[in-house]
This record gives structure tokens, sequence and C-alpha cells, in this order.
């Protein structure tokens, strides 16, 4: 880095190495990536000093704000949503974190099954863990507490699924694909050395795994542990499918029930204005732990090989704890949602009569309903498309944070991330009224721009993670030699991400495959999107079409996965 | 002695007289009780010569139909908005399509919330973009902020529920519901204020009376018809004092009680409990509490670019075929006259009146009406 700061050196040659070195094209394109994110957000913001009910335009005024700080509950809402955020982020980053650690460092056996066993339950949607889960630890009517009655004699009902603990076990499993994607790239990339230090020292494996490898590894601990915990603050489902029954209220359902009591988009962005203080206070958190980006760098430009530590006899117990994830993030709702897919209704004694009671009228009733086919096939040919523009823009714009001269840009760690702050159809709204009026409207590109904002936070936190772990080495020798940005970016960033990359393009694919709500307000009439048939059955409740329809859906992506990994030898991070 | 008899004679005389004239006049009718008669039997025999309100909505229909084809296919394209099932909405679709050929009708599917917000949007921003809003909720809130165009049925008098502003196409039946499994006839709740017994303590799935959902609507019905603050407020105390958690999502609530987590459901859809049934699953309703009728509408947006296909749409739909069409698939229909499983007269004793939804304030502005009406006593 001196080289450049030479006092010898003038003002405009400064420049010149500046801009060579990578600040116009990468600002640039951020800038025009922080645009589409900021347009719509500024809209439903402006909405919320302008309109009121119906969204009838009121003047500039601050009545929807002075109704948010008015609101009496909000405080003990505001308190069940970040428990139940922060719990559930806690768990499922960390048990992320723990599998990649697992797949990545250890000698666990069965290498291939170790590794392929945490990539399947990420191809669940969270709303399908939900309803299974609900019917597995439901009090009076759940399979679990009807087992221990019936084999055990255990009269107590020992789970609930209407708790703040089952919420938080149902949403923090939808939060490990997240931890583990993100954190598996960084500990496959790993210069070894301060290890190795470690052990000569007479470090222990394990004290060296608390002491070393996992502090290494917090830039990409915490994006994760942020993106779930804003995912936690704004979900939905979990809050209404299991929170609601238990008497639990989330903040999050002020801002729907703006939208769907009063029809009020102007006070749904005022509450929504809550959820963006307490996204900057965590960014803010964020920022200041990953300041000295420098610490967090584990591939420098020494030569490395990855090492795997040997763990001993506690490979066993590495394995059972892959296996058991294995069984709560997939198998066992997966079983759940099969039976119930094949019997006439489910209640407990209707479950355990299975099989006696098969029947497949439901897999007949999803295998002709008209849009099933056509709506996959159109959200996979945009999905993969999303996924390919959004990660490339989300390592664009970290790459921008971290490797350029530009001024202010942590304002993009802030604005990377906004769109998380807001539910989707608040979002919506925003893009919706972007888009009225001009050829756009109605078209795929509505529905793509729509899907890249809500896909960018995931596809940035996630790069923006990776990057910090790239020692600026690596770079600065690329200067030397008088590459310019475009050569660092694409031959030596871009290179060593790939892990990073993949593991981004198949999880925002994954998801937006999948995505209903942002999607829903930019869908043209008779332009089916997405599995909408599967998604569907759940809204209106039909749980056991829903099921054979998931049952479907998750047989595709198991075998598409597994073709891809094995036939093709494709990568998810691994 | 002589002019005694004569005198007392003559009296009884006059007195038998009096009787038999008394008696003659009882038996026959009198000048206005003839001429009434006569205009009952002028009536009746006009009855039998006029046609019946069917034959008059079908004839109706067909010059409506007649009259709005030609136009409606000239502009070729219908747009619905609507929250119902994309089975349904391709069934009914293309059965409109088979009827009048030349006229593309396509849908989008949202929920209430989202369809509200997506027609606002663009109606205030001037987007001429759909043409039917087919939901529940959604029509008197969209009408209340302006965005529908006023359309009076033709068929008007065959309907259960008519609004002179939208088509009434459909009706949302809410029916108390239970599962067979956990409760015996003899211990069902007798009526909609019985759900609130201290007996059924743990026993019951509330909707969340505070959102626009089926509970809220019918506690909007109930308040209509029992014009009794008091009655209607303990109701709310009663219910409240259950002590039972609350729901946002009927479907997911319904399926609680089909496995048993609760024995009675508050309310359920009539056509998902017989569809339920159909398949042998343990839940019934309980048929001598009358049901909570709500009124499923085919608003006409009032930027509509193909209005004359939105209205023949409308009418199509309440017409006999129309109507077949949406039993065919499940849904409830709206006329008085045609019979199905999930008619109020096929599914409830005769003259079971049904509670209807009317309250213009609760459809237009829920969160006012439940202010004002529930809040106070849920939340006080």
């Amino acid at each position: 880095m001196s080289f450049s700061r030479s006092g010898s050196t003038t003002h405009w040659n400064s420049i010149k190495l500046s801009l060579r070195q990578g600040t116009l094209v990468p600002l640039l394109a951020s800038t025009v990536a922080g645009a589409a994110i900021v347009t719509p957000v500024l809209i439903v913001l402006w909405r919320s000093f302008t309109t009121g009910k119906l969204g009838f335009s009121v003047g500039l005024n601050l009545n929807n704000y002075l109704r948010v700080f008015a609101d009496r509950d909000i405080l003990p809402m505001l308190g069940n949503s970040v428990f139940y955020a922060a719990g559930s982020a806690a768990l499922g980053t960390g048990l992320g974190a723990m599998l990649a650690w697992i797949v990545a460092r250890t000698n666990t056996p069965g290498k291939a099954l170790v590794e392929l066993m945490p990539l399947y339950p990420i191809l669940m949607p969270p709303i399908m863990k939900n309803i299974a889960w609900i019917l597995l630890l439901a009090p009076r009517s759940g399979i679990l507490n009807g087992m221990l009655q019936q084999f055990f004699g255990i009269e107590t009902l020992v789970f609930n699924a209407f708790s703040m603990a089952g919420m938080i076990w149902v949403f923090g499993l939808a939060c490990v694909p997240l931890g583990y994607l993100f954190l598996l790239p960084v500990f496959l990339s790993f210069d070894p050395s301060l290890e190795e230090s470690a052990y000569i020292a007479g470090s222990k494996p394990v004290h060296t795994m608390m002491r070393i490898t996992f502090p290494l590894a917090a830039p990409a601990f915490l994006s994760a542990f942020v993106l779930n915990l804003l995912r936690g603050l704004r979900s939905f489902e979990t809050p209404v499918l299991q929170g609601t029954p238990g008497n639990i209220k989330v903040f999050v359902s002020r801002v729907y029930d703006s939208m769907a009591l009063e029809f009020n988009t102007g006070l749904a962005t005022a509450y929504s204005v809550v959820l963006v203080v307490l996204s900057v206070i965590t960014l803010y958190f964020y920022v200041r732990a990953t300041r000295f980006s420098e610490r967090y760098a584990t591939i420098t430009g020494k030569g490395y090989r990855v090492k795997v530590i040997d763990i001993g006899p506690w490979k066993y117990v590495t394995f059972l704890a892959v296996f058991l994830y294995f069984l709560a993030g997939i198998v066992l709702p997966f079983v759940v949602l099969i039976v119930v897919s094949m019997i006439p209704y489910f209640d407990y004694d209707t479950f355990m009569s299975f099989p006696s009671n098969a029947v497949l009228n439901n897999y007949y009733t999803v295998l002709k309903h008209p849009s099933f086919v056509t709506g996959l096939y159109n959200s996979l040919v945009l999905s993969v498309t999303i996924a390919v523009v959004t990660v490339l823009a989300g390592i664009v714009m970290a790459f921008t944070i971290h490797r350029t001269r530009a001024v202010g840009t942590k304002i993009f760690e802030f604005i990377g991330t906004l769109p998380l702050a807001f539910p989707p159809l608040v979002l919506s709204v925003g893009l919706v009224i972007i888009f009225l009026g001009t050829p756009l409207y109605n078209s795929l590109w509505a529905l793509g721009i729509g899907l890249f904002v809500a896909y960018f936070p995931y596809a940035f936190r996630n790069a923006s993670g990776a990057i910090v772990n790239i020692h600026k080495e690596l770079d600065e020798a690329a200067w030397v030699h008088g590459a310019r940005w475009r050569h660092v970016f694409f031959k030596i960033t871009l290179p060593i991400l790939k892990p990073s990359v993949g593991g981004a393009l198949f999880y925002i694919f994954v998801e937006s495959i999948r995505n209903v709500d942002v999607a829903v307000l930019l869908t043209a009439p008779g332009k089916e999107y997405g599995p909408v048939t599967l998604f569907e059955y759940f809204r209106v409740g039909q749980w056991a079409e829903a099921a054979a329809g998931g049952v479907i859906y998750l047989i595709i992506l198991i075998v598409a996965v597994s073709v891809a990994k094995f036939a093709f030898k494709m990568k998810f991070s691994l | 002695m002589a002019k005694k008899i004569f005198t007392g004679g003559s009296i009884a005389f006059v007195a038998i007289l009096f009787a038999w004239s008394a008696a003659r006049a009882a038996e026959m009718p009198n000048m206005d009780t003839m001429k009434k008669a006569v205009e009952k039997g002028a009536q009746k025999v006009m009855q039998t010569a006029a046609p019946s309100p069917t034959t008059k909505a079908a004839q109706a229909f067909e010059k409506v139909s007649k009259e709005l084809y030609p136009k409606a296919k000239q502009e070729g394209n219908l747009i619905i908005y609507s929250v119902w099932d994309v089975e349904h909405l391709r069934a009914i679709t293309d059965a409109f399509m088979k009827r009048y050929p030349g006229i593309k009708a396509t849908y989008w599917q949202g929920r209430n919330p989202e369809i509200v917000t997506r027609v606002l949007t663009e109606f205030q921003g001037g987007q001429a973009s759909v043409d039917i809003i087919l939901s529940d909720n959604a029509p008197p809130v969209v009408r209340a902020a302006g965005a529908i165009a006023s359309y009076d049925t033709v068929q008007r008098d065959v309907l259960l529920l008519h609004d002179p502003t939208m088509a009434t196409v459909s009706l949302q039946i809410q029916a108390l519901t239970y599962n067979t499994k956990k409760l015996k006839p003899a211990d069902l709740p007798k009526s909609w204020e019985d759900v609130a017994n201290p007996k059924f303590k743990g026993m019951v799935a509330l909707d969340d009376p505070m959102r626009a959902g089926p509970l809220s609507s019918m506690l909007a019905g109930l308040k209509e018809q029992w014009k009794d603050n008091n009655r209607f407020n303990n109701f709310v105390k009663g219910l409240k004092a259950l002590g039972v958690p609350v729901h946002k999502s009927t479907s997911a609530m319904f399926r609680l009680v089909i496995s048993g987590e609760y024995a009675i459901c508050m309310p359920a859809l009539l056509h998902d409990v017989m569809e339920e049934k159909g398949k042998g699953t343990p839940v019934d309703y309980v048929k001598t509490v009358p049901p909570v009728v709500f009124p499923r509408q085919a608003g006409i947006y009032a930027k509509a670019p193909n209005p004359n296909a939105a209205k023949l749409f409308a009418e199509w739909a309440i017409s006999t075929q129309g109507q077949q069409v949406i039993d065919s698939v499940g849904r409830e229909t709206s006329r008085k006259d045609f019979k199905s499983k999930t008619s109020i007269e096929s599914a409830y004793p005769k003259g079971t009146k049904a509670i209807p939804v009317s309250d213009k304030l609760f459809l237009e502005d829920p969160k006012k009406w439940l202010d004002i009406n529930v809040k106070p006593i849920w939340e006080g």
C-alpha cells in the first residue's frame, strides 16, 4: 500500500492511479445497483409522509409516524420480535457454522455423505418446514406428543409448536442454510499457517478452533447472522402459524395489519421504518466489528493447502451431529409431508395407520393443476438469470467497499442490506409505482428487477463476508504489475471467491424459484410464475395437496442437485 | 195474560230472527271482504300468467348478453384480479371463453390485501389494468376508494344478497363446524352465542376477531341482526373469557380442528366443510345454527380497459350457466333459485334464515368498525 501514498506522487497521478486500481467502474456499477434498490425504498418512504388510508393523498405530514410512536403495544412486540429473530439467527447461523466446519475442516467419516447432508435441507421451503413441524409438535394433536403418550405413557404435553421455543426451533432450522453456505467457503479457503502456529505452540484442536479458526471466520459469521436476524425480524409465516395461536405477538404483524386491515401502505412503511432503524443498528455493529478487515484475511499471497484436522474419536460425534441435522432439517419433515400427502386427512390416528390407508389422489390433483408445470418452467428460467446477475452485482458492490479507494463506500453496506428491512409487500408497492405507466409494467423485466432487489442483500452480504478474507496483498501485487481493476476483479477476486459464488448462486436460485411474496404484485395477469400451485395450496390451507406438491417439488430439486453433484461434478460451495 | 204471551212471543221471534241474521252475516262476506277476495284471486291469476323471477332473469340475461357480446368481442380481452384458487379461475374463464368466443380472459391471483394494494396503486397511477375484481373483502374496499364503476345487474331479483353497485356472484357461507371425533351431537353448541359458554373453554379454535376475517364479519352480521348492544357485548366478552388462542389463518385453523387440536371451529367456510366431509374427514357443521353469509362480488374497475366484457362477465357469472360452473368448482352460488349441495336450502333445515353481512361501514372500512364495536371489549 505504501507505494501509492508516497509524498512524491502528484495529486493528478494519485487520481489516475486510483482510477486504474478500480474506482470508477465498480463505483458506477454499485451506484446503479444501489439506485435500483434505493428508488423503491425512497418511494415508499415518501408515501409514508404523504398518503393515508386507501392510498389517498393527505399532504405532507407525520400522521403515520405519530401513530407508530403512539402505539402502546410496539415495545412488547418489538421485544418478542428481537428475541425470536436473534434466537433463530443464533441457532441457525451457529448450527450452519458448525456444519461448515465439520464438512470443511474435519476428518469426519463418510465424506461424500457428510458433504451432501447439509445441502438437502436448503431445498425445503420454510413454509413446508412450518407445516411439517406444526404437525409434529402441536400440543394435543402433534405426532411427537402422541407418540410419547402412546409408547411411553407420558401424558404431559412435552412439545408445543405454538411457543417461542417452537418458533425459534422452526425458523432457526430455516436459518441454517445461510450460515452453512456463508461459512463453508471461508473454512475451505483457510490458510492453515495460523492454526499450525497454534499447534506448534502446544494448543489442542478444540482450543485452536475456538481461539483461531472461529474468530477468523467472524466476518462471514456476522454477515450470515445479520441476514438471518433481519429475515427473522420481518418474517411473517412462522409468527402467524405458530406465534398467534400461542398468543405471541410480533412487530411485523403491525405492518401486515396496516396493509390488510387499513389498506394503508403509508402506515405500513412507517412501521417498517422501525425495522430499518433496527437494521441500521445491527449493521453499525457489524461494520464496527469488521472494520479492521486485514485481521480477517485468511487468503494471502502465500501458497497453502487446506488442512483437515484429525479430531480423533470425535469424528463419530461430528458425523452424528451432521446426521441429526439431516434428520431434523429434512428427513423428519419430509417423511411427515410424504405421509400427509398420502392419507385421507391428518390426525394422529390416521397418521399412525399409514400405509394401510394410503391414497394417491392428492398427487393426481396436483399434477393435473393447470399451472403446475408451466409455472415451474417459467420460474426456472428467470431464477437462473436472477441468481447470476444478483451474485455478480453483489460481488461488485462488496469489491467497491473493500477494494476501491472511493470515499464513503461504507454507505453501500447499508444500501445493500436495506431491502431486507422492508416486508416484501411494502417493497413491492415501491416497485409497482416505479414501473406503472412504463412498458416495463407487467413485463418479465419488472419481475426480474423486483427479484434482484429482493435477493441482492443475500448476494451482497455473502460477497462482503467472503471478500474480507482475501488479503489485499494479492490485489497489490497485481497493481504493481500494472493491472487494472478489471484484471484484479476477474482474475483474482472472482476466482478466489468461486466457492462463495457457487453457494450464493445456489441459494438465490433456490430461494427465487419459490418466491411468491415479492413476485406477487409484479406478475402480469395470465403469466404464471413460480410453483404458484404449490404455494397456493399452502395459502388456501389444502395441506394434503400442498404436501403432495411439495414432495414432487423436492424430489425434482433433490434429483437435480444429486445429478449436478455426481454426474456433472458441480460444486455447491463444496 | 194473552197480551203478555204475545209480547213474550214477539220478543222471542225478534231474538231468533236477530240471531239467525247474525249467523248468516257471519257466513256471508260483506262487500269489502268480497272485494279483497276478488283482488286476491286476480293476483293469483296474474301470478300464474307472469313469468317467474327465474324466467325473468333468464330473459333479461339473454337480452343483455346479446347487447354486450358484440361490444365485448370488439374489446377482445377480459382481465380479472381475484383471490380465488387458480384452478377455479381457470375453470371459470375457460367456460366463459367457450360461451363467448373471441374474448380472451386472463387472471391474476393474489390475497385480499394484495388485490386492494395493487388495484389502488394502479388506480391512483392512472393505469387501465384490470376489468373485474372478483373477491369477498376486496371489492367494497376498492369501491370506497372510488375505483369501482357502479353496475346493477339485470338479474337482481334472483340474488340472495343484492348490491346495486356490484354483482354478487357467489357467497361466503360460514358454518359452525366441529370435529366429529371430539364432540358428540348432544354436546354441540346450540347457537353461535353458545360457543361462548365456559364449558367449551380450551375446545374452540377462534379466528382473530381483530382482523378482517370470518369471525369479524360474523360479528358484524350478528350485531346487525340482533340490534342489541348488550347482547353483542356479552357475546364478545364471552368469547374473550374462553381464553383460547386466536388464529390469523382461517385455513390453518380449520386444519387444526380436523387434526383434533381443537373441537370447534369458529367459524369455517361451508364449502371447505362440504369438501372435507366428502373425503370422509371427521368434520361436520351444526345444521341448526343459521349460517352467516358474506357476498363475493365481481366489481367492475373504474378504469376498466374492457368495460363491456366486464359487464358481460358479471352477468354471465350470475346466469344459470355461470352459477353451474361456480358450483362445479365447489364454491357457493349466489342465486336463490339455484340448488346445490352448498346452497343454504340444501345444507340447512327448511326455513333457516341466514345472517347476512351487509354493514356498509364494516364492508368498506373494517378497521374503523372493529375499533368502534370490538376493540373496546376485546382489548379493553
